[in-house]
């Protein structure tokens, strides 16, 4: 179980994302809907995990990435875009990214995912 | 010439015997008594440990056998029967369920086009993608040994998790391939106006594996208005009935029943 930050920029994706890992036990600590949110959030709330999309008003995912990689360089955050953006897993993953999640993704590999980062 | 162990379907029934086979034939001794001509073949299944081989001239030979034994007839097979055939590197599966599976990596090896799917040949791997389990096709570009590659990204469906295979060889030979499967899977084609937010969204909440009841709380939806979405996208052919629940209510039995127990 972890206690996660939950970043997107739509309400819908969101309540997905926190419903799925809900079911998986992980407890959701914080909401962002845009990479400036997520950062002052992940300072404030220290979650244990974050799941991030990449597009975003504001600041996108990987800036934010990096903000947080700054701030906490053990940071475990999961990227989480759509299909047809797989090329920003390397940008990402060079950043400090630990896990990949391809919208639209199906809960129990979601699970899982979360879960390997959680326990690395 | 090699023989290997098989079961074989004759007039419904399984039958053990040892069949013969070459380069170029598969020989099925008495009482079935055939040789089939590896070029002949314009068709193979895999079902479990089965194989369905089908003929140019309309005949199905069902075989069942142990992995190591269907390798080398599906090998040979693949190599020599009657489908397109191309050098190509793929990349199956890459990503399972959304996630990218990190010890994904190019192989070289064939693809060969059947009748009812394609197969991508290497070394170590046989991986059949059923083609009405092909869920998307496209033609995108994907960074290989740093270069920007235009590839085929095939989206299929495996065990009931959605999978994502890449093929990568020559664009002509890659446009080639992506008209193929666009056109033998346009069946499948969902344009983008055919569905209202909700609809979609709904349809995506079951992609994810959300059930019913989850779907009404996460979208603040009657069981009345889910259902007629559901109606919505039956009739469309995006979803099927896999069971159906029923409410029920105490009788005054059940009442009775529930009122007793608790005294106990």
């Amino acid at each position: 179980m972890g206690r996660i930050l939950v970043v997107d920029d739509t309400m819908f994706m969101r309540t997905l994302l926190k419903n799925i890992l809900f079911s998986g036990s992980h407890d959701i600590v914080g909401e962002a809907e845009d990479g400036e949110d997520a950062v002052t959030k992940y300072k404030a709330l220290k979650p244990d995990l974050v799941t991030m999309d990449v597009v975003m008003p504001k600041m996108n995912g990987i800036e934010a990435l990096k903000a947080i990689m700054t701030e906490d360089p053990n940071a475990k955050v999961v990227m989480c875009t759509a299909v047809g953006q797989e090329q920003m897993v390397k940008l990402a993953i060079k950043t400090g990214a630990k896990g990949y999640i391809v919208k639209p993704f199906q809960a129990p590999k979601v699970l899982e995912e979360v879960n390997n980062v959680l326990n690395s | 010439m090699k023989q290997v162990p098989v079961k074989l379907e004759h007039n419904g029934k399984w039958m053990s015997l040892k069949i013969g086979f070459e380069e170029d034939k598969i020989i099925i001794p008495e009482p079935i008594s055939e040789e089939i001509k590896i070029k002949s073949i314009d068709d193979i299944e895999e079902k479990k440990n089965m194989l369905i081989i089908s003929t140019k001239n309309n005949k199905n030979f069902k075989l069942a056998s142990v992995p190591k034994v269907l390798l080398i007839l599906k090998r040979i097979i693949l190599m020599g029967c009657s489908a397109y055939r191309l050098t190509a590197y793929f990349m199956s599966p890459a990503i399972r369920g959304g996630v990218m599976i990190s010890s994904a990596k190019w192989e070289k090896g064939a693809i060969a086009v059947l009748n009812t799917g394609i197969w991508f040949v290497s070394k170590e791997k046989q991986i059949c993608i059923p083609l009405d389990e092909v869920s998307g096709i496209d033609l995108t570009k994907r960074e290989v040994q740093g270069k920007e590659s235009d590839v085929v990204q095939i989206n299929h469906i495996e065990n009931d998790e959605v999978v994502t295979s890449f093929v990568l060889c020559p664009l002509t030979t890659l446009q080639i391939l992506f008209n193929y499967l666009k056109d033998t899977t346009k069946d499948l084609d969902v344009s983008a106006g055919e569905l209202d937010p909700v609809s979609a969204q709904v349809a995506m909440l079951v992609y994810s594996g959300m059930d019913t009841h989850a779907i009404e709380n996460m979208i603040n939806i009657s069981n009345k208005q889910i259902e007629s979405i559901y109606d919505k996208l039956i009739k469309t052919g995006l979803v099927e009935v896999v069971m159906t629940r029923r409410e029920v209510k105490l009788t005054t039995k059940g009442v009775r029943f529930v009122s007793e127990a608790v005294k106990t």
